[in-house]
């Protein structure tokens, strides 16, 4: 009798707690996440007077220099998401148009930098992939009753880069240079991810540069680490945390004008980036670009470089566009008329 | 052939491309980069190719309580409040510049702004206590880019000008009779108005009323820069200026309206430098005419009067409009459209010795319609007084004492009398007056790189109130260059 009653609450008490679990139990994640913006741009521009877009000539050298650059691109489709089986497709981000103003400071063989990205149009299509739904950039209102939507703001600052070059072996214009690299992203508090513009973090990289020149064979390359704290995975084409970054690039350089006062360098940047936690798996991107530049070869005085840019996605990961533009161009004195000072 | 320009520049849209105070010119002997590479022997000072400056201020203030017969009075918002409060800025800019090709100049200054008003910058008019502080600041810092221009410089003759190096200035020599075009994103301020002895606020006064005409809404973003473009003619003592500028998209917003042939606000400028006693001087005369979406005092009234659902309090979500909540106020959400204001002005500048000076300005704006960019006032008057320290052995110290008056149109106060609000005023009811302050400040310099500033201000009539007052507010400044 008495082991019936016992057994009778027991179940009761059960009851009540198997209801009670019910009750609070969280649903299960079947219900639509939304996902956040991060900065979507992966092409990771060199330092100003670098020479390539991405690569780095590495040929630092004189007394004190500097170099004052403006790079203005676009890019297509950047962040167009996909059902695994492709039957459902969004251009989250479909127009990306970025501009990035320089300045460098170079002495002997380093380079000193600062550059500034100010995103000129950022626009694409909200929507619901699977059980996620993509905000569009440029969703913001333009104002509020209290005051304005920051995010909309035509002045914006995305993020601000801090870099140092350094070439560590060879001249400057020696068949094999190797230099390293190190670029500290600092975010704009008042961005916001939604807009596609910025981590919301700092991030940094760390690179180890190589160039040389062979004849009027020119060639640089890079392997590094970006290291980005943000990691939204499992949210589709997202950032997956620190990424393993990877490039080439190669051309001749032909002298013009008169003795050569300019050269004109023509050719290929192959460049990427995995992230180290899907290994050149999902969050892979790779990009190829067609770039030339012309440049003024004086050591002294001021020289003008332009240098223009087309290229397409290799596949179709976040970042990487279906196509892309890019133009440079750069101000600056390579500083070889003063006198080097040495301690 | 300046009249050629300007109509020029009048007729041609530009190009779409985007502390709204300038800052002033460095001292020979100030320490800063650019001074110290010279001294290395490592730039030419004289003759820039290009040039690196920065500043960092910060701006911190009390406002001690005071009486007040009503405060934010059925709904109205926009009070200041009767409390102690404190407020504060910092600012920090960089400024570059660059020598593009003879005469063709570019500047780019990225900022960063961290902020917090008193009464969220409500309930003064045209005496706002700090200078920097702007309209969408927070408290978060913001970082964006200020001015992103290109300066074209023809020269015609005359005798030779050193421009000495500064930040938004490469050091080189200019003819006395000569052009200047600038386009981009710039403030107003950098081109128009501006006056030596008054000089630079970062350094002089806190107040808003000694940094330009209260009354002058010349086109600007919230934060007081904009896009456009400007034509100078210099000829000798003589100096004409024209500009066009583009407005914000909704009066006192952060996006501006780009399409400057549509809207716009234009100023014109004559200026004649002399000198008096064998003491430099200045007189300048200034006109603007604004073509922006704003509200009419007057229709604003006039609606509410022959509808009175159309009021403060029921302005349309979809439409642009402050918040009030005053259900017996007309508001001038229901009323904007394209509206002119016009305005006309003097700025005088003259010293009394090498190192005393004193400035006025005065200036008369119709008052017919809100403001879209600047402040609350229609009408203003400005008088102050700087001395450097050099007299007692500290060339680089700066003190200053100075009285500025805004007031409102008979329109615009019978506006907030009914409760109305605009973009910085609107008790819910007025006692019309003018809004006046006294502001006294004496900066101390460290390192001939550090300002430090201890500041008083004394204001009747906050919001053109008699009913309100007045208010005591102190402030001290740390500000560095380098």
């Amino acid at each position: 009798m008495r082991s019936s009653r016992v057994r009778t609450r027991l179940t009761v008490a059960l009851a009540a707690l198997a209801a009670a679990a019910v009750v609070t139990w969280p649903p299960r994640a079947c219900a639509q996440q939304t996902a956040q913006g991060f900065a979507l741009d992966r092409l990771y521009r060199s330092g100003p007077g670098a020479g390539w877009f991405v690569m780095d000539t590495l040929d630092m050298h004189g007394g004190l220099g500097g170099v004052m650059g403006l790079t203005a691109g676009y890019a297509h489709d950047p962040l167009r998401i996909r059902t695994t089986d492709g039957s459902q497709q969004l251009a989250v981000v479909s127009d990306e148009a970025m501009a990035d103003v320089g300045f460098a400071a170079t002495y002997d063989r380093y380079r000193l930098y600062l550059g500034f990205e100010m995103p000129l149009d950022v626009s694409g299509q909200g929507g619901a992939i699977g059980n996620y739904r993509f905000t569009a950039p440029n969703s913001g209102q333009p104002f509020t009753p209290s005051g304005v939507n920051p995010s909309t703001a035509p002045d914006t600052i995305a993020d601000a880069r801090l870099g140092l070059d350094a070439r560590i072996l060879g001249g400057p214009r020696s068949p094999f240079r190797l230099g390293a690299s190190a670029q500290l992203y600092v975010t704009s508090p008042n961005e916001t991810r939604a807009e596609y513009e910025t981590d919301g973090t700092v991030r940094a990289m760390g690179r180890l540069l190589f160039a040389g020149n062979v004849g009027m064979f020119g060639y640089a390359g890079h392997v590094g680490v970006h290291v980005r704290p943000l990691d939204d995975a499992p949210t589709p084409g997202s950032p997956q945390g620190s990424e393993l970054l990877f490039g080439v690039a190669a051309g001749p350089r032909l002298p013009l004008g008169k003795e050569g006062a300019m050269a004109l360098v023509v050719g290929p940047e192959l460049f990427g980036e995995t992230a180290f936690r899907s290994f050149f798996g999902s969050a892979t991107g790779v990009e190829g670009l067609l770039s030339g530049r012309v440049e003024g070869t004086a050591d002294d005085g001021a020289q003008l470089r332009v240098k223009l840019g087309i290229g397409a996605g290799l596949d179709a990961r976040f970042g990487v566009p279906e196509w892309r533009a890019i133009v440079g161009i750069e101000l600056f004195d390579r500083g070889g008329r003063k006198a080097l000072i040495r301690p | 052939m300046g009249l050629v320009l300007a109509g020029a520049a009048w007729m041609a849209p530009f190009p779409a491309w985007a502390q709204a105070s300038p800052p002033g010119p460095h001292a020979d002997a100030a320490f800063d980069l650019m001074n110290l590479l010279t001294q290395h022997d490592l730039h030419d000072i004289r003759s820039e190719s290009w040039n690196a400056y920065g500043q960092v201020t910060y701006i911190s203030s009390w406002k001690f309580p005071f009486s007040a017969a009503y405060t934010n009075l059925d709904g109205s918002m926009r009070s200041l409040k009767p409390d102690a409060e404190q407020s504060f800025t910092v600012s920090f800019t960089l400024f570059f510049g660059a020598r593009l090709w003879h005469g063709g100049e570019a500047y780019f200054v990225p900022e960063v702004i961290s902020e917090r008003g008193l009464s969220n910058l409500n309930g003064l008019g045209g005496s706002i206590q700090n200078f920097e502080l702007q309209k969408t600041g927070t408290e978060v810092p913001s970082l964006y880019r200020s001015r992103f221009y290109l300066r074209q410089n023809f020269d015609l003759g005359g005798s030779p000008v050193v421009k000495e190096s500064d930040p938004m200035q490469l050091g080189t020599t200019v003819d006395s009779r000569r052009v200047v075009l600038t386009a981009g994103t710039f403030t107003t301020l950098d081109i128009f108005d501006r006056n030596n002895v008054a000089g630079d606020p970062r350094k002089g006064f806190l107040n808003m009323a000694f940094m330009t005409h209260s009354s002058w809404d010349f086109a600007a973003d919230a934060r007081g820069y904009s896009l456009g473009g400007a034509a100078e003619l210099y000829w000798d003592d003589w100096a004409l200026r024209f500009g066009r500028m583009a407005p914000p998209l909704h009066p006192n917003t952060l996006p501006i309206d780009p399409n400057l042939s549509q809207v716009y606000a234009d100023s014109l400028e004559l200026e004649h430098d002399h000198v008096l006693f064998g003491q430099p001087g200045a007189v300048r005369l200034l006109g603007y005419r604004n073509h922006e979406v704003t509200g009419r005092f007057a229709d604003a009234i006039a609606t509410f009067q022959a509808d009175a659902t159309k009021n403060a309090a029921a302005c349309p979500v979809t439409v642009y409009n402050y918040g009030s909540g005053n259900v017996t106020a007309p508001d001038l959400c229901w009323v904007r459209k394209p509206n002119t204001k016009v305005g006309v002005g003097v700025n005088l500048e003259q010293y009394a010795t090498k190192d005393i000076g004193a400035f006025f300005r005065a200036m008369y704006s119709d008052g017919q319609t809100e403001v879209d960019a600047f402040n609350s006032a229609d009408r203003d008057m400005s008088f102050g007084v700087l001395a450097k320290g050099a007299p007692w052995k500290r060339p680089f110290d700066v003190a200053g004492a100075g009285i500025g008056a805004s007031w409102i149109s008979s329109i615009h106060a019978q506006y907030l009398a009914m409760g109305g609000v605009d973009g910085f005023v609107g008790d819910g009811r007025l006692r019309q007056a003018a809004e006046t302050v006294i502001d006294v400040f004496y900066s101390f310099n460290l390192l001939k790189a550090i300002w430090l500033t201890a500041d008083y201000q004394h204001i009747w009539n906050p919001g053109f109130n008699a009913d309100r007052g007045p208010v005591d507010i102190v402030t001290g400044r740390v500000h560095a260059e380098f």
